[in-house]
Formats: C-alpha cells, sequence, structure tokens
C-alpha cells in the first residue's frame, strides 16, 4: 500500500544566538492530522528527507484545543496556531517557522514572556477582588459582559504581535493583545476604578499611539476578538483622559 | 504624567489631516485653475499676491513649512518603526498601511525637490514669480511631468488613506462598518483628486 505523506519544511536553529537552518521531514498523512501532530511524529522518529537522523525539532504546546496559546508558530507565512491547523486546509509542503517578533529559544519554541511583562505595564489585573460571598460581589454590567467575555479569550498567543508590523525589534510598541487587556480590566466592576492608571500606561511610549491602524491583528486572532474596535474605544478613552489630566489639576 | 508621546502623535495626526489637508485642498483647487487657460492659472496666482507680503509670509512659515517639517520629521521616525508585511498579510487594510508608508518616503523626497526648486529657489533665490508660463516650460520634460503626477498622487493617497486613519486614531469610527464606510469614501475622494490633477497636469501638455 503506497502510504500518503506530507512534506515539512522546517526553520530550525539550534540556540538564542545560532544561525537558522531548513530540514525536511515526511510524516505518514492520516486523516485529521493536525501540525503539532505531526511534530509528534517527526519528534518520535527525527528522519530528515534525505534519510539523516537528526535532533528532535523543539516547540511548544499544551492544550490541543486552542486555549492556551502556547502553540503558535508560522504556517506557511501565517501566524497561528499548531494544534488547530489541519493539515487537509493548508498548502503542502508545509512550511514552519518559529514567529520571529519574539526572541527564538530554540527552532519553533519562542518566549513570549514580553507580553506578560506588557500587561503588568498596564495594570492587566484587578486590584481588590474582595472576599465575600457570590450574592455581595459587585455584579458585572450586562450590557458589557458579553464583550468582556469576549476579549477574557485571549490566550496571550501572540498571534496578534507576529503580523502587527508595528511590533518588533524595531519599535517598542506593547503590541495589540495587552492594550486591548486594559479595556478588560476597565470593563470590570472594581477594576474600572483604575482604569485612570491603565490609560495613562497606554499613552506611554510604546503604548496605544504606536499602533498605526494596519487591523492585522484583528484578522489573524484565533479567539476572533474584535481588536481594532477595541483599539478604537481605547483611543477615545485614552483621548479623554488626555483631556482630564489637562484640565483637572 | 506628561507622556510627551502620546501628545507628539496626536499632533502629528492633526497637523497630517487638518493643516497638511488644507495646503493640499488649495494646491489642488490653485493649480485647478490652470483647466480654464493660462489667464485663469495667473489671476488665481495675482490674487494670493495681493496678501500683503509679511502676512503670506507668515502662512507659508507658520501653515505650511513648520507643521510640514514636524509631521514629515516624525513621519520618518514613525515609519521607522514599523516592518512592512504586506506580502505575508495581504489585507487591504495593510497594503495601505503600506502604502502610507511608501507615498511618505516618496514625498520626503518629491517635496525636497518641489518645494526647494520652485519655491526656494525660482521665487526665492532668482525672484522669478510662479506663472503659467514658467510651469508650462517646466513641465516640457515628459520625466518632471511624471514624477510630478507621482508627487500629487502620493500626497493625494496619503492624505486620503490619512482620513480614514485619523477617524480610527481619534476613536471616531469604531466598529467596523462605520471604519469601512469612511474608508470607501476617503478613497472615493482619492480618485476624484486624483482624477482633477490628471487634468490640470494635462492642460500643459496641449
Ligand atoms: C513629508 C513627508 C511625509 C511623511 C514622512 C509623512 C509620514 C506619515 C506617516 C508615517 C504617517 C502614519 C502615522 C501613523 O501611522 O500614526 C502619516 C499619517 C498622515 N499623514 Fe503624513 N507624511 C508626510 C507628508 C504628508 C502630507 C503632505 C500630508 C497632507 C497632504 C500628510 C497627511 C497625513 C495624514 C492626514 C495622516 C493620517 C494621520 C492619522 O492617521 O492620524 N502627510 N504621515
Ligand atoms: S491595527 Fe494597530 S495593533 Fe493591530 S496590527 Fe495594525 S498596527 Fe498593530
Ligand atoms: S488578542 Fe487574539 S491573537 Fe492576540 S494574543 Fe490574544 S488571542 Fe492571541
Ligand atoms: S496547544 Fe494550546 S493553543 Fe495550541
Amino acid at each position: 500500500m503506497a502510504e500518503k505523506k506530507v512534506r515539512f519544511i522546517i526553520e530550525r536553529q539550534d540556540g538564542p544566538n545560532e544561525k537558522p537552518y531548513t530540514q525536511e521531514f515526511d510524516v505518514d498523512y492520516r486523516p485529521g492530522l493536525n501540525v503539532v501532530a505531526a511534530l509528534m511524529e517527526i519528534q518520535k522518529n527525527p528522519v530528515t528527507v534525505d534519510g539523516k537522523r537528526v535532533a528532535p525539532v523543539v516547540w511548544e504546546c499544551n492544550c490541543l484545543e486552542k486555549v492556551c496559546g502556547a502553540c503558535m508558530m508560522v504556517i506557511n507565512g501565517m501566524a497561528r496556531q499548531a494544534c488547530c491547523a489541519l493539515v487537509d486546509e493548508i498548502k503542502q509542503p508545509i512550511h514552519l517557522q518559529p514567529a520571529r517578533t519574539f526572541p527564538v529559544i530554540r527552532d519553533l519554541l519562542i518566549d513570549r514572556s514580553v507580553m506578560f511583562e506588557s500587561l503588568k505595564r498596564i495594570q492587566g489585573w484587578v486590584e481588590l477582588d474582595g472576599s465575600w460571598d457570590v450574592k455581595d460581589a459587585p455584579i458585572q454590567n450586562p450590557y458589557t459582559a458579553q464583550t468582556a467575555y469576549e476579549i477574557s479569550h485571549c490566550m496571550t498567543c501572540g498571534c496578534c504581535l507576529e503580523a502587527c508590523p508595528n511590533v518588533g525589534p524595531q519599535s517598542d510598541f506593547i503590541g495589540p493583545a495587552p492594550t486591548v487587556q486594559a479595556y478588560l480590566f476597565n470593563l470590570h466592576p472594581l477594576g474600572k476604578f483604575d482604569a485612570p492608571k491603565r490609560l495613562n500606561a497606554l499613552m506611554e511610549k510604546g503604548g496605544i499611539t504606536s499602533c498605526g491602524n494596519s487591523q492585522n491583528c484583528v484578522e489573524v486572532c484565533p479567539k476572533n476578538i474584535k481588536l481594532t474596535t477595541y483599539l478604537a474605544q481605547l483611543n477615545r478613552d485614552v483621548n479623554k483622559q488626555a483631556l482630564r489630566n489637562i484640565f483637572n489639576n | 504624567m506628561f507622556n510627551a508621546t502620546f501628545y507628539l502623535r496626536r499632533l502629528h495626526s492633526l497637523c497630517g489631516l487638518l493643516v497638511l489637508g488644507m495646503v493640499l485642498f488649495e494646491h489642488i483647487f490653485t493649480n485647478s485653475m490652470a483647466i480654464f487657460g493660462p489667464q485663469a492659472l495667473n489671476g488665481a496666482l495675482a490674487m494670493m499676491e495681493l496678501i500683503p507680503k509679511p502676512i503670506f509670509l507668515g502662512l507659508e512659515v507658520g501653515g505650511i513649512a513648520i507643521p510640514l517639517l514636524f509631521h514629515g520629521i516624525y513621519g520618518i521616525y514613525i515609519a521607522l518603526q514599523a516592518k512592512n508585511n504586506p506580502g505575508r498579510f495581504g489585507y487591504v487594510r495593510n497594503w495601505n498601511f503600506t502604502l502610507q508608508r511608501w507615498t511618505a518616503w516618496y514625498l520626503v523626497v518629491f517635496l525636497i525637490w518641489h518645494v526647494g526648486y520652485l519655491r526656494l529657489y525660482t521665487k526665492g533665490v532668482t525672484g522669478t514669480p510662479i506663472s503659467y508660463e514658467l510651469l508650462q516650460n517646466y513641465f516640457q520634460s515628459p520625466i518632471v511631468v511624471l514624477l510630478y503626477v507621482l508627487g500629487m498622487f502620493a500626497a493625494i493617497f496619503h492624505f486620503c488613506n490619512g482620513i480614514t486613519t485619523f477617524c480610527m486614531t481619534w476613536g471616531i469610527t469604531k466598529g467596523p462598518r462605520a471604519q469601512t464606510v469612511v474608508s470607501y469614501l476617503s478613497m472615493c475622494l482619492c480618485a476624484l483628486l486624483c482624477l482633477i490633477t490628471l487634468t490640470f497636469m494635462g492642460s500643459y501638455l496641449i
């Protein structure tokens, strides 16, 4: 029985400061095969198409169901989650590259901790959460709960940062995901008390003003968060905050 | 907290849309007089000469030179922070983002040449007044015509796409429908202004 093979062309790199190189692998096709499953096959038998046994390809994944964000990589030029990239739905041969907006640790494994630092910068948390019974807790505004729920889906995968032309070593922009998270916490019934702090953080260098409205972020977000809509809302909010800063003192 | 970046970015945006936008409209309006023949253009240019010299110079420096230098120099700084990627992400808005930067680079070169030669050298240094005849003579060279038409197209696209992004930057258009409508309208304006430009540039060739 002639087995169908899927060809992977993988950009590899042995360490943070090593030179990238490419290797090609063939993986047996099976229905429903996705990129993470294929990488697992390569890990079991890391032999290139020329029959050379090499070090297994390194990458990261956890949930395998598009909720943790860990498996973000560049697949055929597009920033996306490897665990939900079905081989049947993408062009072959399949090119895999690390998302170079972030520092590469090894092969497809990247260091996304810069997003965590940015979340700290915009105060991506609620200062006091109370210790009351559920019935006494402040309620979510039912009119914005849907929006808050949507933004809370963000899994800091970094697709939007990889696609954003203004994020990268050439710029200090914190990127769409951490920026929009500020809106989530500004909507929270207790988080809203710190809204001026978050808006002021967004007005600093590398904050929301570094967005150039290319709208790539909203196109690539795997959680379909309406990033550009919330960026525009935050633009409104920082403008109002600026007026308050000027006239309230 | 002073947030200089925030105010500089917003000033850059305002400068581009309001001040430089006015300059662009004034340019297209005055130059379109060439469509109605030499007298019409020379008449429009003479009208501007009626403005007292010190006021005119003040307008040129305060209303054009300073805003243009600020928007241009800060714009170069902004453009250098982008890594254009329409090859990987070929969405319309991303192409417009890239074109906003490519037209900016062309405008830097074009405006140095255009302002340097016609305003600073011809009018300023040699003291020759700008007239229909001078321009017609200048536009005998097809290369000059081509570079000028490209310069106008670049400025017009940059301005019109700028209307769309301005509305996002200021949070005027929030949702995708509003943003698409403004983008559609500003591209209609872009086409119209480009057509007017082609018409008045063409009038020198006949
Ligand atoms: C001298 C060369 C110029 C350079 C280097 C330049 C650069 C730029 C850049 C990089 C942007 C994008 C800003 C951002 O993404 O935040 C921009 C926006 C803009 N420019 Fe220019 N520009 C130049 C000339 C002009 C001229 C002549 C006009 C008017 C006709 C103009 C009008 C605008 C407008 C309306 C915007 C949109 C502002 C916004 O999005 O908020 N620019 N410019
Ligand atoms: S809209 Fe702004 S944040 Fe989103 S990709 Fe474009 S520049 Fe980046
Ligand atoms: S906003 Fe979307 S693309 Fe960006 S990090 Fe969050 S989930 Fe990923
Ligand atoms: S493994 Fe969690 S998103 Fe892909």
